[in-house]
């Protein structure tokens, strides 16, 4: 390896400015170049033109304060209790709120099986994989192209359409409904469960592991 | 004597400033590979920041940014470009060490609690941390960045100076 130590180091540390800042400029735009082109390769690349947030790209993810409980507002709701600020956000983007009863509820209807009732897991296919409502199907928002085929025709031909994430501060359930929406199902029957995975194990309802169907399922009764 | 005593130093400060270009790029990599391999969830954690209202532009961000982390910390490890890379760095870190700041203390009015105590994930590359741990850590990057900036680290660098000119 060169070693420039032989150079002169004082006189000269900060008079090349300029070249310093040309040098710096060049390392920007190789970099983008570099990042972008890598972005392009990786199988997890993500694609620039793509809406992600199809319910806006300035939408504030509630934080999390110290003691890891979700707060009671975010930064743009600071009147708005939890409940009140999923409602306000549900109406907001158009989109219908389920509670934990009824989610309970449609979960035990014998439309169920039957296929008029389809339940939505909008997480990403490791959380799926984790522990999912038994029957319901994954639809990660991020990757639609992945599941449109399997989905878009259960939704279809189903009445009710129950979409899920992890609840509290996750919204990836209601891009999920949009993009649903979008692609031409019924609002009239899409149905966001806002409280998510955690509220269904929290009333120790079942959850699946693994593939839909693969029978292995669980409650959290000790 | 005396000039065995500055000889050594000069040493000393040679070593530390090529541990300290290593390491600089060595963390680079890192925060950078960890987002650019989950480019989703920092996809997501950018949105919080509420930078644009262009999904393009906030979609090349979050594409864009983990990668030129890794590229600057290829560029330190190696030892190219360090002058040039270690100002590329710090225009990148200052600014969102601002916008980090900036959302803690949005955070830290809504909750109602001490600064030192909002806890939240900035994007930065680690997860859920400390906010002061953070600024902290944000800080001796930008030292270090500093550091090299000012023309040190040149041991073991395959072309400190990619310019010529710049001494």
């Amino acid at each position: 390896m060169k070693d420039n130590s032989s150079q002169p180091r004082v006189p000269g540390r900060w008079f090349a400015a300029g070249t310093i800042f040309g040098e710096a400029v060049l390392v920007a735009a190789l970099g983008a170049a570099f990042a972008f082109a890598a972005n392009q390769i990786s199988p997890r690349g993500l694609a620039l033109t793509r809406d992600y947030f199809p319910s806006g790209t300035t939408h504030s993810v509630r934080p999390v304060a110290s003691d890891g409980l979700p707060s009671a507002a975010g930064t743009n709701s600071e009147a708005l209790s939890p409940a009140d600020f999923l409602a306000a956000r549900m109406k907001e983007k158009g989109l219908q709120l389920l509670d934990d009863r009824q989610a309970a509820r449609l979960f035990h209807e014998p439309r169920f099986p039957q296929g008029a009732i389809v339940f939505i897991d909008a997480r990403d296919e490791e959380h799926y994989q984790q522990g999912h409502i038994p029957g319901a199907y994954e639809f990660d928002p991020y990757h639609p192209e992945k599941y449109f085929d399997v989905v878009l025709p259960l939704c279809q031909k189903a009445e009710q359409v129950v979409v899920y994430c992890n609840g509290g501060d996750c919204d990836d359930s209601e891009s999920a409904a949009i993009l649903l929406r979008d692609v031409g199902i019924s609002n009239q029957k899409i149905f966001v469960y806002g409280g998510g995975i955690t509220e269904w194990t929290t009333n120790n309802l079942p959850v699946e592991t693994g593939a839909r169907n693969s029978g292995n399922v669980r409650t959290n009764d000790k | 004597m005396k000039i065995g005593q500055t000889s050594q130093g000069r040493i000393a400060l040679d070593t530390s400033a090529v541990l300290a270009r290593w390491l600089l790029g060595a963390v680079f990599i890192y925060m950078g590979l960890s987002k650019a391999l989950h480019p989703v969830d920092f996809l997501k954690l950018l949105r919080q920041y509420d930078l644009t209202q262009s999904s393009l532009l906030l979609n090349s961000m979050a594409a864009a940014l983990p990668w030129f982390e890794v590229f600057c910390g290829m560029l330190l490890l190696a030892g190219i470009a360090v002058r040039g890379t270690a100002l590329a760095l710090i225009a990148m870190i200052v600014p969102f060490t601002l916008l980090v700041f900036h959302r803690a203390l949005l955070l830290q009015s809504v909750l109602a609690i001490p600064f030192c105590a909002v806890k939240f994930d900035c994007g930065c590359g680690g997860g859920a941390d400390f906010i002061c741990r953070k600024v902290l850590e944000n800080f001796l990057l930008i030292l270090l960045s500093t550091w090299l900036l000012a023309g040190n680290g040149r041991q073991l660098s395959l072309r400190f100076n990619l310019l010529k000119s710049s001494s």
